[in-house]
């Protein structure tokens, strides 16, 4: 317990980072907010379990937020959401917390992140977040260099599909 | 395009990523509703062993929060006092006034709407007035003369009015209590004796208390700060500003006429926010208590860190003109009460009343509590060598319109 800092503190640390994540996964920012609301409410509960010398909160929350955002594909039709990547079909639907986020700087790059294929999204988003390549490989069950290859690939693709938006 | 070009392209790409993420962040206020829906999802009994390890880490953080403040708190916890606020208030550092949300009288409205009201109790319960016998003699506060003494009057006390509103709230429910600890994001805690309710957040623990028949006091919330409190950064600010920040921070600016007081004398510092009732022709009437002593919500800092929090809790108020004393009146019933001067043994010393003001005091009855004007008048007497404030205060309602 000595080494544990208060989970407060953690969450207000990383509130910011898990949500970032979510939100270049996920198409609107309601979405976002139920996912990282389960987040914290499950990494609450788990906390006291938390051992830290088996992995950073940074990579222990992350995991939890990847397995939520997991979750949250199975359960709310993972082949809508393929069918739209492939069709580069823009996100039909948004809330007005969400047309206002939309508003802000940078939506249009998480939105190309968002198209790109689950694992390089992944790759884009822990390392993007805060992440080191080692732990964005434990996260992703693959090496450090893997992650690192990844990444690389990943964003290769997502300047493409900038480029194929701007021609 | 060349590789060079091609890896400036992507490390471009990849600083925009970083500024995406950066940027992105939820909505206002998600942060602060996600931990309090949090804090609401704990087991009860994990609450409140987290609130017994607070209470104690506070107890042996003594050198870090001041023994003043804990006493303080500790005093507030048994319930015993209400705003304790000393005599030894600077005279007015600085003058604010608030929004009026305060109704003021309706020109419309006859005498005596309320009834017939009860008298204020005062000290010692003792009830005071112009037909009501001796009048009180104030208690404990420092540079205060508690004792017997000859009276005599030398101000003016010139009244421009007959009418005086008088103020009536209901006694505020655990509902009134949940909404108002709701409105700062305080999920209720538990209920205990003597209290309308207990609310925790990660910062403090609020305490909602209704009116208190005797002493009579308003009812009031209280706010004691865990150490998890942060402190209320505002470069350059002092005590009354960073008091005030603290207030906006958390929607307790008071809606009522304020004048700010600032005792900075010891640690903590205290900041006053005097309540004001607005009368007739543009002047306004403190709201004091039993003391005489003026109060309203009180901001207690210690190295600019909120440490108690004490205030009048919010209720909607209605109010009726009444028929108040005459000046002649208000001076007979404050000279009622002097001592005369014994055949044999010693004098009580002669205290010259200078100064008479109309205030607002408190009278408690039950399901519906009010705020009726009062004359306090005030004088020095020199004892030991040691100026001392003698202070009277005489209810300044009609007798006839007063319950005896």
């Amino acid at each position: 317990m000595a080494d544990r800092q208060p989970f407060e503190d953690l969450y207000r640390d990383y509130l910011g980072r898990i949500y970032a994540y979510v939100r270049a996964q996920v198409g609107t920012s309601a979405d976002a907010e139920d996912i990282t609301a389960q987040v914290f409410m499950n990494a609450y509960q788990a906390y006291p379990r938390f051992e830290a010398r088996n992995t950073t909160p940074a990579a222990w929350l992350f995991r939890i937020a990847r397995n939520a955002t997991l979750d949250h594909f199975r359960a709310h039709g993972r082949r809508e959401r393929l069918r739209r990547t492939i069709q580069h079909q823009p996100e039909t639907v948004e809330d007005p917390a969400g047309q206002a986020e939309e508003r802000i700087q940078y939506e249009a790059l998480l939105t190309h992140v968002r198209r790109l294929p689950e694992r390089q999204r992944d790759a884009i988003s822990l390392r993007h977040s805060g992440l080191s390549f080692e732990e964005v490989g434990r996260l992703m069950r693959c090496s450090e260099d893997a992650a690192k290859m990844m990444y690389h690939r990943a964003v290769r693709a997502l300047r493409e599909s900038v480029r194929m938006e701007e021609a | 395009m060349s590789e060079q070009d091609e890896d400036l392209e992507l490390q471009a790409l990849q600083r925009q990523l970083d500024d995406a993420f950066e940027t992105t962040r939820p909505r206002r206020g998600f942060e602060d509703e996600l931990w309090l829906r949090m804090q609401s999802s704990r087991p009860a009994q994990s609450r409140l062993r987290d609130a017994w390890a607070g209470f104690w880490q506070g107890i042996r953080a003594v050198p870090a929060v001041p023994a003043a403040a804990v006493a303080v708190a500790m005093v507030v916890v048994i319930g015993v006092v209400l705003v304790g606020y000393s005599g030894l208030l600077q005279p007015r550092s600085a003058s604010t006034t608030a929004g009026g949300a305060f109704q003021g009288p309706q020109s419309n409205q006859y005498a005596g709407d309320f009834g017939r009201l009860p008298t204020p109790v005062f000290a010692g319960g003792q009830k005071t007035g112009a037909s009501a016998g001796p009048n009180l003699t104030l208690p404990a506060a420092t540079g205060e003369y508690l004792g017997p003494a000859q009276l005599t009057w030398t101000g003016h006390l010139d009244l421009t009015f007959t009418v005086a509103p008088v103020f009536r709230y209901h006694e505020p429910s655990t509902n009134t209590a949940d909404q108002f600890a709701s409105g700062l994001g305080a999920p209720l805690y538990e209920r205990p004796q003597g209290f309308l309710g207990m609310y925790q957040t990660s910062d403090y623990t609020l305490k909602v208390r209704g009116t208190v028949q005797s002493p009579p006091s308003s009812p009031a919330y209280f706010i004691f700060s865990n150490l998890s409190m942060p402190a209320v950064e505002a470069a350059g600010a002092g005590p009354a500003d960073l008091a005030s920040v603290f207030l906006a921070e958390h929607s307790l600016v008071p809606q009522w006429d304020y004048t700010t007081a600032v005792d900075s004398s010891g640690d903590p510092v205290k900041v006053f926010y005097q309540r004001e009732f607005n009368l007739q022709g543009g002047t306004s009437a403190y709201l004091v208590n039993m003391n005489g002593d003026r109060y309203g919500i009180e901001v207690d800092l210690s190295n600019n860190r909120p440490v108690l929090v004490s205030g009048m809790l919010p209720v909607s108020m209605d109010s009726a003109n009444y028929q108040i004393i005459s000046s002649d009146q208000a001076v007979r019933a404050a000279l009622g009460g002097s001592q005369p001067v014994p055949v044999t043994g010693t004098p009580a010393p002669a205290v010259q009343l200078t100064q008479a003001e109309l205030v607002y005091v408190l009278a408690p009855a039950g399901d519906h509590s009010f705020y009726e004007p009062a004359f306090m008048f005030s004088g020095t007497v020199k004892i030991n060598g040691s100026t001392m404030t003698k202070r009277v205060l005489v209810p300044a309602v009609d007798p006839s319109q007063r319950v005896p």
